[in-house]
Parts: structure tokens; C-alpha cells; sequence
């Protein structure tokens, strides 16, 4: 009963005509953005969130989260259509372009729609749910038990994102240095500032994220020159009634897979893609066709995309922990809007977290109503030309950083980003761990310098506690099971290499 | 052929060792009060250990090239820099204008008119900006 009159709450509060209007200009902005090569969820909401400054709390968080899963949608109506990989949209491409080559895009399309639909309608009943449960669990951490969550964040984040345990954690730990540039709050020292006075407040969160996914992404697309072909095929969206009766199990299953995978750490909506399209090749009746245009091939996996995407809010809301990359972003919103995502959140401040929850749900429908019958329309995104496209977002980059203290100069330090960010792309850098790095560092660095004052300088308070001990022992565990994989597949190698001789 | 896993190795080498030893100029403290210096110390030894197992790792993995193409990444830091340079001293209309003209240098193609075109309106947003979002841009 509590849940169905909080949420009434929420809704009171997101069906405000600001607040939906807000919400309309987040799912629409996401979906143009999101359809675009190289700019995913975290380039535009890097580039989006200085413009949200002077708006006020509720209806800028409310239209940066229509961003992001806006930007997750128009993803896979680009990978359905046109098999633009995106990083987030890899497996639409699979079943999703399979149906645009037999012609049935639309169906592909409406089917991507009502999935994302029930995907993101069950993750926000998960959300209402269990944020709040775990928001009474969180306040039972101490610094220890956050630390190591910190770190085991850290640990599933650099394997899910990169693939590689050791190129994930350096980005981490290089994002977690940059972080330390600027003025220690406990000394009042300034580290590593060059004498610079404007690195005294440190590096803009804004200039590293528009460095390192807005001009480093630009430069590098500049690079390959890759030329896009418009989409100009047939679409026609509704499905037969034995279509549509293929879509609901599958979407089901995906809501399920995605809502799990979202809350964990290191998951969010790429993991989940992968683990609901092997479970529907496992589970679904209509298995061989999976991979060959299957509907279920695009049904799940569209549900625990946004099912993930809406479900990774739970860690950051209710522990305070963001989880993904994303999520440190959207971290950094509300502590820019004076708000501290945690357990008090959720009581000190339950019109934003009510109202973002049900504007959720509204953002939903606006993606359902807006963007599958309009389809058409949006597909025009692909008709501009990179010529036009990249001094727009570099606009946008400048316009940004400049906005966040009114000065120019910070512009350089996005362009010092951008060329880090460039170097970190042509050296297989992922700079997606640095991002979360950079964000958490400084309070991964308060929770261990309060930790180590409490327990006098022990290390031993991370295994005495029974959280931050089960942590460490997971972290370990990973850390071994990464080891004896890399002996056993370079053994494996030796002796598959043909012998001299 | 530069080996782009030993590049990778020898980068993050490099990052530990420039904050690792500048952390050094900071009072360290005990684990127990830790000065300014600690935590940086513990992180960037951490990446030192990475750092080399990367270089370790890179003698076992099959070599990839390291490319770098200098020429567009530095088109567009020069771009950035005229838009800062032309804000400060004339007004960010001009900039924009400039930032735009110098950028479009890395297109496929070159074309003034798409430029004007282009800047004329990035230069409608940016005033839209300054009147409906209450941005402080300097642009006369």
C-alpha cells in the first residue's frame, strides 16, 4: 500500500506540465542523440548537463534521465535499422537488422517499442520496491563496508566494460589520480595543481567527461571517415496477432534478466542485452531461429536494456553507489543540484526521488508514442551529414564547459581531455572506468582515510566486518579466477603453437 | 611497429610514476592520520604494479600497431583554442564563427558556404541559450 501511495506521490509531482514537458524534451533529445554514431548515453549527457543548471532540481534530473534512456532506445532503432553498432545496442544488431533485411523493420521497430515498454514498466515497480528497502540496508555501512564496495564496484565494472580485468582497473586508478588534482578538503594542501589556479578546485567533471567522450570520439570518427547509407525501406509497424503473441514471454523474461542485472554491481544494460538474448536462446520455443530475425532475438533483449537501465538507479538512490559509468554521471547531477544520492535521500527528498521514479514510467510511454509511430521522421537523423554534425557537438563541448563557471580558460582543460581521451582510444583504453574512477575517487579516498582512523591504522577492519569482509573475499576470488584463466588459456596457447621443426 | 599492448604498458607506467613521485612532496603521514600524500601514493603504486604486469603481459599476447593520427586531433585542439583565444579578446560570436571555420579543416570536404551556414546557426542557439536557458554567454 505504501508503494501505490508513494508512487501516487510521484506522479502528483511528474505530471506537473513542466515536469512533463521536461521529460518530453529528455526522451526526445536522448533518441535523436542516442541514434547517432559515437555518442551514446554518457557523450550526451556530458553535453547536456551544464544546460540543465538553471533549471531547477527535479525537472533537470527528471530530463537527464529521460536522456539516458531515451538514449538507450534510439540506439536500437539505429542497429535495427541500419546495424550501426553502437556500445550499448551491439546485440539489437543480431536479430534486429536480420528483420530489416526480410523486410521487417517495422515489425523489428514495434517490437523493440513494446518490449522497452514492459521492460522499463517492470523494473519501476522493482525500483519503488526495493530502493527504499535497500536504503534502510545502506545505513547499516560503515567507511570500511563502503570502501570495499567501492572497489568491488570497481573490479565487475573494469571486467563487464573492457573485457580486461587489468586495462579496466588502470583506467579506474587513472581516473581516481585525476581525481585527486585540486585542494585536499582534510589538509586544505593543494595536490598536483601545477600552481595553476584554476586547477585549485581541481578538473571539471564536465571538461574530462566532454574531453574524453565528446572531442576524443569526434577526432577519432573523423579518423575512419565511415560513410552512412540512409535508410530508405518500407516500414510497416503493426504485427499480426501470432506475432504479438511471440513478443510478451520473451519481453518478460528480458524485464526479468535486465531488473537483476541492472541492480548488480558492474551490470547496467550491455551485460543484460547479452544475458537475456543467450537466455531466450536457451529458453524460447522458437530457438533455431534465434540469430536468422527472430522476434524474440529482438523482444528480450530490448526489455533488459531498459529494464537495466532503469534498475542501475537503485544502487546510486539508495547506497548512494553508483554502479556504471552512467550512473556516476548522473551522480554527479544531483550532487551539482545540492542533492546527495544515499539512504537519506529517499526520506529527505521524496518528491525528486518519487517524481523521477514515476516520471520514469511517463517516459516510458512518451518513447512508446512519440518514436514508434514516428519512426520515419527520426530515421532522418542519419541524413545529416559528420561534416555538419561535429562542429555542432564541438559547440556544444565549448558552450558546456564554459557555462559551468562562466570561464573560458576551462575550455583548454577539455581540450587537454580530448587529447588524453584520443591517446586512451588509440591505445585500447576504455575511458568509461576513468569516468567512475574520477567521480568516486575522492570519496573512495574520505571512506579509507575514516576507516584507517577508526580501526588506528589496521588494515584488518576490512576483514572484521562482515560486509566489507564478504567484499574483499568476492574481490580476491575474481582476482584469482582472473589469474588461473590467463595461465590456463596461455598454457593452452603453447601448446596449440606449431612446434619449429 | 610500435606493439599498441607495450604502449599501453609503458603509458600507465608513466601516468604512476608522475603522480607517485609528485605525491612524494606532500606530507604522507601514518596509515593511522594520513596526510595529503598518502592516498595518491597507495593509488599510483597500484597502477606501477598494473602498469607492469601490462608490460609482462604485452611479451605473451599477440603485437597489435599502435597508430596515432596527429593531424585531426590537432586540428580540432587548435580550433578550441582559437574559440578561447577569439571569446576572450573579441566576443564568442566570433569565436564560433572561427571555431567552426578552423574545425570544418578536418572534414572530408571543405565548403565556406556549409561553414557560414553552419555558424550562422550555431550562433541562433547560442543566443537561444542566452535568452530561454539564462546562460552568461559573452556574445557581443
Amino acid at each position: 500500500m505504501d508503494i501505490l501511495q508513494n508512487l501516487a506521490f510521484g506522479f502528483e509531482h511528474a505530471l506537473s506540465l513542466q515536469n512533463l514537458l521536461f521529460c518530453a524534451i529528455g526522451c526526445v533529445v536522448g533518441t535523436m542523440v542516442g541514434m547517432l554514431p559515437g555518442l551514446g548515453p554518457m557523450a550526451t549527457i556530458s553535453l547536456l548537463l551544464p544546460m540543465t543548471y538553471s533549471l531547477p532540481p527535479v525537472g533537470s534530473l527528471i530530463m537527464l534521465a529521460g536522456i539516458y534512456y531515451g538514449a538507450q532506445y534510439g540506439a536500437s532503432v539505429s542497429a535495427i535499422t541500419m546495424k550501426i553498432p553502437h556500445a550499448n545496442s551491439i546485440v539489437a544488431c543480431i536479430d534486429g537488422y536480420e528483420m530489416t533485411l526480410k523486410g521487417k523493420t517495422g515489425l523489428a521497430i514495434f517490437t523493440a517499442g513494446v518490449s522497452s515498454f514492459i521492460g522499463g514498466t517492470v523494473a519501476i515497480v522493482v525500483l519503488a520496491w526495493l530502493a527504499p528497502m535497500l536504503g534502510e540496508v545502506a545505513l547499516l555501512f560503515g567507511p570500511a563496508d563502503y570502501c570495499a564496495l567501492i572497489l568491488f564496484g570497481f573490479m565487475c565494472m573494469s571486467f563487464v566494460t573492457t573485457g580486461s580485468l587489468l586495462n579496466g582497473l588502470a583506467m579506474c586508478l587513472v581516473g581516481i589520480l585525476l581525481g585527486q588534482i585540486g585542494t585536499d578538503v582534510i589538509s586544505g594542501m593543494e595536490r598536483f595543481t601545477l600552481n595553476l589556479v584554476f586547477l585549485a578546485n581541481g578538473a571539471g567533471l564536465v571538461s574530462v567527461a566532454l574531453g574524453c567522450f565528446g572531442i576524443a570520439e569526434i577526432a577519432k570518427n573523423l579518423d575512419t571517415r565511415a560513410e552512412r547509407t540512409p535508410f530508405n525501406g518500407k516500414i510497416h509497424l503493426m504485427p499480426t496477432w501470432p506475432e504479438f503473441k511471440r513478443i510478451i514471454p520473451s519481453a518478460l523474461r528480458g524485464s526479468a534478466v535486465g531488473s537483476l542485472l541492472g541492480i548488480l554491481p558492474g551490470g547496467g544494460p550491455v551485460i543484460a542485452q547479452f544475458a537475456a538474448y543467450a537466455a531466450d536462446k536457451k529458453m524460447s520455443k522458437y530457438r533455431d531461429e534465434m540469430g536468422k530475425g527472430a522476434i524474440e532475438g529482438v523482444a528480450g533483449q530490448a526489455a533488459a536494456d531498459e529494464a537495466a537501465a532503469r534498475t542501475s538507479f537503485i544502487p546510486l538512490m539508495s547506497i548512494g553507489i553508483p554502479e556504471n559509468p552512467v550512473m556516476a554521471l548522473m551522480m554527479a547531477a544531483f550532487i551539482i543540484k545540492g542533492i546527495q544520492p544515499g539512504p537519506n535521500m529517499i526520506a529527505g527528498h521524496p518528491d525528486l526521488f518519487w517524481g523521477l521514479v514515476a516520471s520514469m514510467w511517463i517516459g516510458n510511454v512518451f518513447l512508446l508514442v512519440l518514436n514508434v509511430p514516428l519512426v520515419r521522421y527520426w530515421l532522418s537523423v542519419f541524413k545529416i551529414s559528420y561534416n555538419v554534425l561535429f562542429p555542432s557537438i564541438l559547440f556544444f563541448c565549448c558552450i558546456g564547459t564554459y557555462s559551468v563557471n562562466n570561464n573560458v580558460d576551462e575550455v583548454f582543460i577539455t581540450a587537454a581531455f580530448g587529447l588524453i581521451g584520443y591517446m586512451f582510444l588509440r591505445l585500447g583504453l576504455d575511458a568509461a572506468p576513468l569516468m567512475l574512477g574520477f567521480i568516486l575517487g575522492p570519496m573512495l579516498e574520505e571512506y579509507f582515510r575514516r576507516a584507517m582512523l577508526i580501526s588506528r591504522g589496521s588494515f584488518s577492519v576490512f576483514i572484521e566486518r562482515p560486509i566489507s569482509g564478504t567484499l574483499v573475499a568476492l574481490i580476491a576470488l575474481f582476482i584469482l579466477w582472473q589469474i588461473v584463466s590467463f595461465a590456463l588459456k596461455a598454457s593452452r596457447a603453447r601448446r596449440t603453437a606449431p612446434r619449429p621443426g | 611497429m610500435i606493439d599498441r599492448n607495450l604502449a599501453q604498458g609503458l603509458c600507465l607506467a608513466a601516468i604512476a610514476l608522475a603522480f607517485g613521485l609528485s605525491s612524494l612532496l606532500y606530507p604522507i603521514g601514518t596509515l593511522k592520520r594520513a596526510g595529503p600524500g598518502l592516498f595518491p601514493l597507495i593509488v599510483s603504486s597500484a597502477l606501477l604494479v598494473i602498469a607492469l604486469l601490462s608490460i609482462a603481459r604485452s611479451r605473451f599476447v599477440e603485437r597489435q600497431p599502435f597508430e596515432f593520427r596527429l593531424k585531426n586531433i590537432v586540428i580540432i585542439l587548435l580550433s578550441l583554442s582559437a574559440f578561447v583565444g577569439v571569446s576572450k579578446f573579441i566576443n564568442m560570436t566570433v569565436g564560433i564563427a572561427v571555431m567552426v571555420f578552423m574545425s570544418s579543416l578536418a572534414a572530408s570536404t571543405y565548403s565556406w558556404r556549409r561553414n557560414l551556414k553552419i555558424s550562422v546557426v550555431l550562433i541562433a542557439v547560442a543566443f537561444a541559450f542566452q535568452r530561454f536557458f539564462g546562460l552568461n554567454l559573452p556574445l557581443y
